[in-house]
């Protein structure tokens, strides 16, 4: 009877609450499995980020070992992915901030007032290897040349589907500025497609 | 055409993209882009430009992604035991503490009923009690707390996290 009706209690609970109540049990099977479930698109939002392939390989395994560390902070209150990608963004952002002085900059904020510069992307993109239609090509090369802040607006806007509010609380911005960067991007990404379309 | 119309379909068309229009904007929108041919192009250029965002798979290696699945997983579990070892050794320190403190009225008692018999001044008794009885008693219940820490600070300088 317990059984049934704990089970019953766990199929009826959010599963935001699930995953916060996991994560502060450490419950190792549940988090293997949040791993495997999430690994993509973490992967995805920190290329987004890196630019690099390699990086982003090894930022996805901090981010799950800070999200581990700061299990008991994630109450389950709102949504989980939020929560994760805010993790992997300010990863991603110290891991750039600490090869700042070895390479080529491009300039990016944290929040609105903490400016940095952020290496170059690589001349290897891991966006032309995964773009396959010549208008992801050409997405690709405007992709290359955006700035990660307005990256990071349209993929979550766009890929990960977040909501306005949900995006800036990952990117510790306002709504508005947020919705300006989503706007912004979208711009350069069609001023790219209509410079190919004239082309050809 | 005024040109404010044209503008204005480029921003709701973003901002239908972005967060949403209203019906009556949708409304108007649709009616202005099936007449005007730049605006369409405009919406169809929107379009493309979002799928093609779609557009981009990146290959995922299972053995990478399986890598840090394993180490995540090896983390929870030494969290978890790290964290339940430490749970039981708050709980065995507060009961030694409490045990300590009942143990310690009584041998007061005792102590106190015996220096009236033996007539042994009350410093005398009081001291020794707390420097051979409550002192070592409190040293020995916090104990595995003291060395607790001191190998968590052994396991840090050593590159290691619990």
């Amino acid at each position: 009877m317990v059984a049934v009706v704990t089970a019953f209690s766990r199929v009826a609970e959010p599963e935001s609450q699930c995953i916060a109540r996991a994560l502060r049990r450490r419950d190792s099977e549940f988090i293997g499995q949040m791993v495997s479930r999430y690994h993509y698109r973490l992967l995805r939002y920190l290329v987004y980020w890196t630019s690099r392939r390699e990086q982003a390989e090894d930022l996805v395994q901090e981010t799950w070992l800070r999200v581990l560390e700061r299990a008991r902070q994630y109450n389950g209150s709102l949504r989980f992915e939020p929560w994760l990608f805010s993790i992997a963004r300010n990863l991603a952002i110290d891991h750039l901030r600490k090869q700042q002085p070895a390479t080529a900059t491009h300039r990016v904020c944290r929040g609105d007032e903490d400016g940095m510069n952020l290496p170059a992307p690589d001349i290897e993109s891991p966006f032309f290897a995964a773009a396959r239609s010549e208008d992801a090509k050409r997405i690709a090369a405007a992709l290359n040349a955006l700035e990660p802040i307005y990256r990071e607006a349209l993929l979550l806007r766009f890929q990960e589907e977040l909501s306005l509010a949900e995006i800036a609380q990952v990117a510790g911005a306002p709504v508005s500025t947020v919705s300006s960067r989503i706007q912004r991007g979208l711009s350069m990404l069609e001023a790219c497609l209509g410079g190919g379309a004239d082309a050809a | 055409m005024p040109l404010e119309n044209h503008e204005k379909a480029r921003f709701l068309l973003h901002r239908s993209l972005v967060e949403g229009i209203s019906l009556e904007d949708r409304h108007w929108l649709d009616a202005h882009v099936a007449q005007c041919a730049e605006c369409s192009q405009y919406a169809d250029l929107s379009t493309r430009a979002v799928q093609a965002l779609d557009w981009f798979a990146l290959e995922l290696d299972p053995a990478a992604a399986l890598r840090v699945e394993n180490v995540v997983r090896c983390r929870a579990e030494a969290m978890r035991s790290a964290e339940a070892h430490a749970k039981s050794l708050w709980i065995g320190t507060a009961v030694a503490i409490a045990l300590t403190f009942m143990g310690s009225a009584v041998t007061w008692h005792f102590l106190a009923w015996l220096a009236t018999r033996w007539n042994f001044p009350s410093p005398v008794w009081q001291i020794a009690f707390v420097a051979f009885w409550l002192l070592p008693s409190l040293l020995l219940a916090f104990l595995p707390l003291f060395r607790k820490r001191l190998s968590g600070e052994d396991s840090d300088s050593n590159g290691q996290t619990v």
